[in-house]
């Protein structure tokens, strides 16, 4: 086992390695860079090219591609990310504040969409092609196709006309005042959760629908045994593994890609970040920012893995 | 005295039973997938606004009319005006043109590609397949907005740019699910037959293999299409899409809808059903279809 968890970690490295590569030679694709930016706002005229190669030189733009890459990579094996090109602010600092607030509403968001997916899905899938079961996959397929951003539209239209309220607009960290923070961030943890407990809930009815054709599940039901013990005992606990990982790679996603839904809600998160962060041309934040936001993704998959084992013994690991 | 039939008559006789079987699919569809039906329906009405956008539309989408600005709903402008005092139901009408056609040509090209590298991966096998498995790994590792904004930052806006974009996240999706089907597929006795009796790679995969992995295709592709016009209208909103003036209905959402929203409200709220309504429909078949197909693919 202990052998198995050290493999499966260090295969991880390669792939992130190939995203930082993948990311990094996008970024410089991408036509025009930080200084150009800053400098040339307009016609560009007034640059002065011998300037605009001072300033490339100090954000280290001057060195060669390899070097400037070397460079970030040994940085993150110290646990320096170095400092955003735009700002010149420490990255870990840049990040910092809106990792919070993007992880805790990942964390609200995943937690809505839990507690409608896995009750909606058994439920349909106990009623399979009975109008409950339409209606909840009407409920959940609307939630998939209603964009967050728009709901999030409607919503605070809503306060506004309904209730002449408007949740707060400014961002207070939970510790600072709970009430404050939570008035927040519910909505859009009600809008994101709502569209992701799409998927969940189809995986939850289809595992589930798998689960009760199984054969013990009729030895159960032969046997005489209450139809609410099989269900908790036998079914759920075997149909809930694949919503699990369902679950958890939505919330890894969810930490980084809620780009527009920060728009809409006016939250300073990382999807809020990276947008500006690549409209600045700011390679070493958007390169980190990333690479970060790959590797949540990437370590909530290893993590999956493990726990599967942990829950399914006829899962064994070479 | 049979030999004189005409010729028309043949083709009515050998086409009528193909008709009605096809009308017989359809019923039997309905009764089976009401859900998938309803999608279908809702597809059928899609596609027929948008080819007859230039009958249905009241009004040219991109006329301005800054006498008549932020007019709310009335006889002459069923759904209003915008800032710029463009008809709201004409934007929309003719932005069904735009989120079609960057639904499936991102959805088509994006499962295609998607379905020769999950094959071509599966068939190879070896060291082939892990070198792929591992790139497509680094590829889904972002989250679907990011690398398609990526994408569209490198390549800037526009219609056929953020169909690019749309589609390069969603090759390593499809490519994932076909690959584990084909894995089985190239176990067959049939391919190693062909593979016996020397055909060459490509005869292979392409005679042999793609057709058998069209299940799984169709499902992606069609899971995809909502997603496509989603994405498209995320973008757009985002400003990092189709640009105005085009009737796109992501772009309706942005700016003056959002300022204006309490004043104005029907310029947010038209645009985002029709958003919706348009996703529902491509996900409502796309969801009946899987089921119907192969309910135990899973997808994400």
């Amino acid at each position: 086992m202990g052998k198995y968890i050290l493999k499966r970690f260090l295969l991880m490295i390669p792939t992130l390695l190939g995203v930082a590569v993948l990311v990094f030679v996008l970024l410089r694709v991408v036509p025009g860079d930080v200084v150009e930016l800053r400098f040339m706002s307009g016609e560009g005229q007034f640059a002065d090219p011998q300037m605009l190669a001072m300033e490339r030189a100090k954000v280290g733009l001057d060195k060669p591609m390899w070097k400037q890459f070397l460079d970030w990579m040994w940085g993150i094996v110290r646990l320096d990310l170095g400092v955003s090109m735009w700002t010149g602010a420490p990255i870990t600092e840049e990040i910092k504040l809106r990792f919070a607030l993007s992880l805790q509403l990942a964390i609200m968001a995943t937690v809505v969409a839990t507690l409608l997916a896995i009750p909606l899905g058994i439920l349909a899938a106990l009623k399979q092609d009975t109008w409950v079961d339409y209606t909840v996959r009407v409920f959940s397929i609307a939630g998939l196709a209603m964009p967050s951003f728009w709901l999030g539209i409607l919503m605070i239209l809503g306060f506004l006309v309904i209730f002449k309220w408007l949740p707060p607009m400014v961002y207070t960290p939970l510790w600072v005042n709970p009430w404050q923070n939570l008035a927040q961030l519910i909505w859009p943890a009600l809008a994101v959760g709502y569209r992701y407990s799409a998927v969940a809930t189809r995986m939850t009815r289809s595992a589930m629908l798998e689960v009760l054709r199984e054969d013990y599940i009729r030895t159960a039901r032969a046997k005489g045994l209450w139809t609410k013990l099989i269900l908790t005992r036998h079914a759920l606990k075997n149909a809930m593994l694949p919503v699990l990982t369902v679950i958890a790679l939505e919330f890894a996603f969810l930490l980084g890609g809620l780009v527009v839904t920060e728009q809409v809600f006016n939250l300073n998160g990382l999807g809020m970040l990276f947008v500006q962060a690549i409209s600045h041309r700011d390679y070493t934040l958007t390169q980190s920012l990333v690479l970060l936001v790959a590797f949540v993704f990437i370590f909530v998959n290893f993590l999956m893995d493990l726990l599967y084992g942990r829950l399914d013994p006829r899962i064994r690991y070479r | 005295m049979a030999i004189n039939v005409p010729a028309e008559t043949i083709a009515e006789v050998s086409l009528a039973p193909a008709r009605r079987a096809w009308i017989a699919a359809a019923i039997k569809f309905t009764r089976q997938r009401p859900i998938g039906a309803l999608g279908a329906a809702i597809i059928l009405v899609m596609a027929a606004v948008a080819s007859l956008a230039g009958v249905l539309a009241p009004y040219d989408p991109l006329a301005t009319d800054y006498g008549g600005m932020l007019a709310p709903p009335s006889a002459t402008h069923w759904l209003g005006t915008d800032a710029f005092g463009r008809d709201v139901l004409s934007r929309i009408v003719y932005g069904s043109r735009t989120a079609l056609l960057v639904g499936f040509g991102a959805s088509v090209l994006g499962a295609t590609l998607g379905v020769f590298v999950g094959v071509a991966s599966a068939y190879f096998g070896g060291r082939v397949d892990l070198l792929v498995q591992r790139v497509m790994d680094i590829f889904l590792s972002f989250p679907l907005i990011v690398l398609a904004l990526a994408v569209v930052v490198i390549l800037g806006t526009g219609v056929l740019n953020v169909t690019l974009a749309i589609m390069v996240p969603m090759i390593p999706r499809c490519a994932l699910v076909v690959r584990s089907s084909a894995l089985a597929i190239r176990e067959m006795p049939y391919v190693e037959a062909a593979r016996a009796a020397g055909f060459g790679h490509a005869r292979i995969i392409f005679r042999h293999m793609l057709p058998n992995v069209m299940a799984p295709y169709l499902i992606m592709l069609t899971a995809f299409l909502g997603q496509a016009i989603l994405l498209e209208a995320s973008l757009s909103f985002l400003g990092l899409g189709v640009q105005e003036p085009t009737a796109a209905w992501g772009l309706m959402l942005r700016g003056a809808a959002v300022e204006f929203a309490e004043a104005a409200p029907w310029m947010a709220l038209f645009p985002g059903l029709a958003i919706s309504l348009g996703v529902f429909g491509f996900s409502l078949f796309g969801d009946s279809l899987r089921d119907a197909l192969d309910p135990k693919l899973r997808t994400l």
